[in-house]
């Protein structure tokens, strides 16, 4: 099991989630934050800091996100994707994303 | 140094439970947590949030639920040592662990109980180079003395009520700042709304300011800070001039030192048997959601379970000359005077 970050996310990234996770497992790309599996201690530290609730425990996840779990793991494994650790300034227009659904034709790699 | 039978570490809801059932095993112990308060996430992350799997308690809020653990082990007076981190646990030659804590504190204990969740609390500061050099110098987790910024150019960095708070306390007053800048990285607050509201109202009022931006840079020079270096949204990059900063960033769990102790760990977690929640360290036991074990559930309930068995584990361990009997709570004498009933 892991925790998996949902499409919520793309072109948002507020990063409040990095910060609290103990075990570092976020990793960050473009336009978009994924959790490593093989790092998350599944702990649900992260869930409710997300302020757009972007954060499932994977058996959680709702029936159109299940698909986010294996592009988590793959993302993850991008050696551009480096781990983030502490918070930063969301995107630019992260305020005017946030809200939007079917937003995974915009994410970068 | 002080000398015990067992060693806590970590004051959440499992940690207390472990002092219960160690009580009941007439264990006596000593209790350590990074915080200032006993309670761990149930208290820093979901004081007022409501708990509804505690068997027998339909519902409860986080803050609740280790106020009735803290009336339960009352009997058995635990000894807390809050505020401070375990920094340090090693085995002793005659088949102990000796613990020590950042501020000091030595025990020697014949059993560790590592109730440790997701790590130590600690309090979030700056990665940025010439923060430890600055650090209670210029720049402070809370205000050294109540005259600490008188006349200087403070800046407060956060988005809590206490860093909304703390900007209310230096603007005014005859210990007041020259002048106060709230610094956060979006224009959108944790802190109650009227607080923020007198924020807004005190910044329209030019009684301090209020910035959005990143942090990125030190200005400093032999020591003295003079400037913090921020992005804002757009990417751009700005100086203010500063004397001060008051961080007010909360909290935030890190595994930490636990990493370190040479315990056998599977994913930063330590590995525990289901008969008694031992690791393979002879005398280190782990319950909670620091340990990991085939169907491992991370439910305060699951923790409960399990430091009732430690406690029993830990008996057998102390005493392999004395039989561990199971005993009720509602029927026994020898609980009944442990609890202090009879």
């Amino acid at each position: 099991m892991t925790h998996v970050v949902s499409e919520s996310c793309i072109r948002c990234k507020y990063t409040d989630c990095v910060d609290v996770c103990p075990v570092d497992c976020f990793r960050e790309g473009p336009n978009f934050l994924t959790i490593d599996p093989d790092e998350c201690i599944d702990c649900a530290v992260c869930i409710p800091e997300c302020p757009v609730n972007a954060i499932y425990a994977e058996e959680d996840l709702p029936a159109d996100q299940v698909h986010m779990t294996k592009l988590n793991a793959e993302l993850a494994l991008l050696p551009t994707w480096k781990s983030i650790t502490k918070r930063k300034i969301p995107m630019p227009d992260a305020d005017d994303w946030k809200d939007k659904t079917g937003k995974l034709s915009e994410l970068i790699r | 140094m002080i000398e015990t039978e067992a060693l806590i570490i970590g004051a959440g809801p499992v940690g207390l439970f472990q002092a219960f059932q160690l009580g009941l095993q007439d264990i006596r112990c000593h209790v350590v947590d990074s915080l200032p308060q006993a309670g761990g996430q149930c208290v820093e992350l979901y004081a007022h949030k409501p708990i509804y799997d505690i068997p027998g308690i339909p519902l409860c809020t986080g803050q609740e639920l280790i106020d009735k653990l803290q009336l339960q082990i009352k009997p058995f007076a635990p000894a807390f040592h809050l505020e401070e981190l375990v920094s340090e646990l090693h085995a002793t030659e005659d088949g102990q662990w000796h613990v020590q804590t950042n501020k000091g504190t030595q025990f020697k204990a014949a059993t560790v109980f590592i109730a440790a969740g997701v790590g130590a609390f600690v309090k979030r500061g700056l990665s940025l180079p010439g923060f430890n050099e600055l650090m209670g110098k210029h720049i402070f987790h809370e205000a050294p003395n109540s005259s600490a910024f008188k006349g200087k150019h403070l800046l407060v960095l956060g988005d809590s009520d206490a860093a909304l708070q703390a900007c209310q306390q230096w603007m005014q007053g005859p210990e007041a700042a020259a002048s106060v800048t709230l610094v956060h990285r979006r224009n959108h607050f944790q802190a109650d709304p009227q607080a923020v509201d007198a924020m807004r109202l005190a910044c329209e009022m030019k009684s301090m300011r209020f910035v959005v931006g990143q942090p990125t840079g030190l200005i400093h020079a032999e020591g003295v800070l003079s400037g913090l270096e921020l992005m804002n949204a757009e990417g751009e990059s700005d100086i203010l001039q500063v004397d001060s900063i008051l961080l007010c960033l909360g909290l935030s769990p890190k595994l930490g030192p636990l990493g370190h102790w040479g315990l056998a760990m599977e994913r930063k977690q330590l590995p525990v048997n289901t008969e008694s929640f031992a690791t393979e360290a002879s005398g280190i036991f782990a319950v909670g959601d620091i340990n990991t074990y085939p169907g491992k559930k991370k439910l305060i309930l699951c923790g409960f379970h399990e430091a009732t068995l430690a406690a029993f584990g830990a008996s057998a361990l102390l005493r392999p000359e004395q039989k561990t009997p199971l005993q009720y709570t509602t029927t026994s004498t020898h609980l009944h005077k442990l609890l202090g009933l009879s």
